[in-house]
């Protein structure tokens, strides 16, 4: 998928007047930020859980070279495949020779964000194999031609009357939609059918298990399931962060990240998929490859100050947690990962130049600290990032702020260290402002500080230093 | 494609050496705890879940029911036929498949069963079946009722677990409308760490399955609307029959 960031503010503003979208939206607060409240308060050991699953991630990606390599090794010894791509091209074209040597026609995806990253199922689709998306949500995204909305609930966004025109052919427009029972019995039926033909299934993996080359993988509707059960084929793909050492920290990271992605205890279905089906076995895949996905991450694990993101297990309780995504909503963030998590992602995998508005898209209120179930710093760094905009990376190309704006702000730092400057400097931008002053407010400041009053009213500016006006009234006491 | 070799010394790069480099232990991961030790907690869970066997079930039966299965307790063979005997008729059911595992076998359910006329009931079984693996697909996939046995439940979560196998199916708790898991005393585990360190326990013996589900009731998703909805790919109807 082809990042947009740039465009952050104005698909913001969008989103933010569209009243439907506004009332979908609320399903992320009531739905998901209060069911993990819930599972967590109900949970007795969960601060000690967040922290052991801290630990094992941290140690995980500080090794990540050692448990990769451990990873591939198993992977191939229980039967399968691993390969690597260093970016979305290469797994694209990786995956489609896959589909080409297996003699494939219909693939079956299940909700993997990294394949999102691949922009993989409509490049499968151009090279000419029949690829569906599988999860009721992805289904309907990839119907409207769309880009998923929330990383555990793509299509939040839409409306049971939006659905039912992708969904239901026989829909009156303007008649009152089927029901989302209705709804998910059509799409159960046409999904059946693709599901009894498909040859060839993709997959995400929310773990890979280094010790044993297993992938696990979660979810509520069973097409993980059936991708694992059903074609000749299965092929996973994962970011390179998503490993844990041992089989046993699989319950460890699966209590975490399910009660924190929808408040449930476990989700209705877990596979925990070791190599391909066993010779005796009644059905399954033949054969079975595992996809490591570099993608710039590497960005981010050599960068002391961003490593952290890599803790990232995707459960999507930032974005539930977050006043600025419950407003603006999953597009406006440009790219495949939305939310607190997206604004520090994207910037550093995608240009850090067009995604310098992301790491402005929080109030740094820490919900999203407070709601992550690795304990990922995630407003620490944004104002890294935020520090990184301003005063330009080690990569001047990289300089997204302009010349004149951080002029601004050197002569401001130089201002307000000495007493004299400062006064001085208050008094010219009391008289500066004069004239866009009235009744001792600005409503309509000139550039460049006009954004400040675009939806507020500014108060007018002194001209006279603190220091005269405490003086001038002759406070009693003192001394 | 890139090569593993290449790959991985560009992410040794990023971490600032030059190979991967053997971690040191941390107590968070049980990746470093001895196969010895394994064992040792293996014997005790198993012998906790013999010993608190009573009290296991009757947490699972409260978590399960709470995640969607329909409970039927049941103490003898004859009551545990009728329970599915109930289903089948009000479901019309005139397919049936089953898996291999000794709870439900004990049960004999082809012969027990009575069925319509012309309907059939039958144990997966390629060999037997002389059936390719598409046609064991396609049975699974028109069959009215899936019936299997359970190779543990776990009582936090309202969970069973089945590792697929040869005359165990991987769709015939998935694809048929209507799944029967028939669980016995002694197979509930507390928890889901205790189910990772059994099957830790069988990958250190070099005896993991190939694979391995765990189910926690019927399909369900509430991607319209935040409507949860039973039934998207999955059985629309789970039963858990518990042989006391």
């Amino acid at each position: 998928m082809k990042p947009v960031t740039i465009n952050f503010r104005d698909k913001a503003s969008q989103t933010i007047s569209d009243e439907q979208i506004q009332q979908s939206l609320e399903h992320v607060y009531t739905g998901f930020f209060k069911g993990r409240l819930a599972a967590a308060s109900e949970t007795d050991n969960w601060e000690a859980l967040r922290s052991k699953g801290k630990a094992i991630k941290d140690h995980t990606i500080a090794n990540l070279d050692y448990y990769l390599d451990l990873l591939a090794t198993n992977v191939e010894k229980a039967g399968g495949k691993i390969h690597f791509a260093s970016d979305a091209a290469e797994a694209r074209k990786l995956i489609i020779g896959l589909a080409k040597n297996c003699e494939v026609k219909t693939v079956i995806k299940s909700k993997s964000m990294v394949s999102e990253e691949m922009g993989l199922a409509e490049a499968m689709n151009d090279a000419g194999f029949e690829t569906v998306e599988t999860d009721l949500g992805e289904y309907i995204i990839q119907l409207a031609e769309e880009t998923p909305y929330h990383l555990i609930a793509p299509a939040v966004h839409k409306s049971r009357t939006e659905v039912a025109k992708l969904l239901d052919r026989s829909y009156q427009p303007g008649s009152e939609p089927p029901d989302a029972t209705e709804l998910t019995m059509m799409a159960r039926e046409q999904l059946r059918d693709v599901f009894r033909r498909a040859d060839m299934s993709v997959t995400g993996a929310n773990f890979a298990v280094a010790e044993s080359g297993s992938i696990a993988l979660v979810t509520n509707e069973g097409n993980g399931r059936m991708s694992t059960s059903v074609p000749r084929v299965h092929v996973a793909v994962m970011g390179m962060e998503k490993i844990v050492p041992s089989i046993q920290d699989l319950s460890t990271m699966l209590r975490i990240l399910i009660r924190s992605a929808t408040g449930q205890r476990i989700s209705t279905y877990v596979t925990m998929v070791n190599g391909p089906r066993k010779q005796d076995e009644e059905e399954g895949p033949e054969e079975f490859h595992l996809v490591v996905l570099n993608n710039g991450r590497d960005k981010l694990l050599s960068d002391i100050y961003m490593r952290e993101a890599l803790n990232c297990i995707r459960c999507g309780a930032c974005l539930n947690a977050c006043p600025v995504y419950r407003k603006v909503g999953g597009h406006a963030y440009g790219w495949v990962y939305p939310g607190p998590i997206g604004a520090l992602v994207s910037p550093v995998l995608t240009g850090l130049k067009d995604g310098k508005n992301l790491p402005n898209a929080s109030s740094l209120c820490g919900a999203c600290h407070d709601a992550c179930p690795v304990k990922i710093d995630i407003p620490r760094m944004l104002l890294e990032l935020r520090w990184r905009t301003a005063e330009g990376e080690k990569d001047p190309k990289e300089k997204s702020s302009s010349m004149a704006e951080r002029l601004v702000w050197k002569s401001w730092r130089i201002g307000m260290m000495g007493r004299k400057r400062f006064d001085l400097g208050s008094r010219i931008a009391g008289w500066t402002l004069r004239p866009f002053t009235s009744n001792g407010w600005i409503s309509k400041a000139p550039p460049p500080v006009g954004g400040w009053t675009s939806s507020r009213d500014f108060p007018a500016v002194s001209t006279r230093s603190l220091k005269s006006f405490v003086k001038s009234m002759k406070l009693g006491g003192g001394k | 494609m890139t090569d593993r070799q290449k790959f991985i010394s560009g992410v040794s790069a990023s971490l600032g050496r030059s190979v991967p480099v053997a971690p040191e232990s941390i107590d968070e991961t049980a990746f470093f705890e001895s196969p010895g030790d394994a064992d040792t907690r293996a014997k005790e869970i198993t012998q906790d879940s013999t010993s608190r066997s009573d009290e296991l079930m009757e947490s699972l039966r409260i978590s399960a029911a709470k995640n969607g299965w329909n409970i039927h307790s049941v103490s003898d063979s004859e009551n545990a036929i009728g329970v599915i005997q109930d289903i089948c008729d009000s479901k019309g059911v005139r397919s049936v498949l089953t898996s291999d595992h000794q709870a439900l076998n004990q049960l004999n359910v082809s012969a027990a069963l009575s069925l319509p006329e012309g309907a059939t009931i039958r144990t997966t079984d390629r060999e037997l079946h002389k059936n390719s693996v598409e046609d064991s697909k396609e049975e699974a996939f028109t069959a009215d009722l899936g019936i299997t046995g359970v190779d543990y439940g776990i009582a936090e979560t309202g969970t069973v677990v089945i590792h697929p196998k040869n005359r165990v199916s991987r769709l015939v708790s998935l694809a048929p409308p209507v799944h029967i898991a028939v669980i016995q005393k002694g197979q509930v585990l507390e928890s889901l760490d205790e189910l990772f360190a059994m099957e830790r326990h069988d990958f250190l013996k070099d005896d993991l399955a190939g694979s391995m589900n765990l189910i926690s009731g019927p399909s369900k998703t509430a991607d319209i609307e935040g409507t949860t909805v039973t039934g998207i790919h999955g059985p629309l109807e789970v039963h858990l029959l518990i042989l006391e």
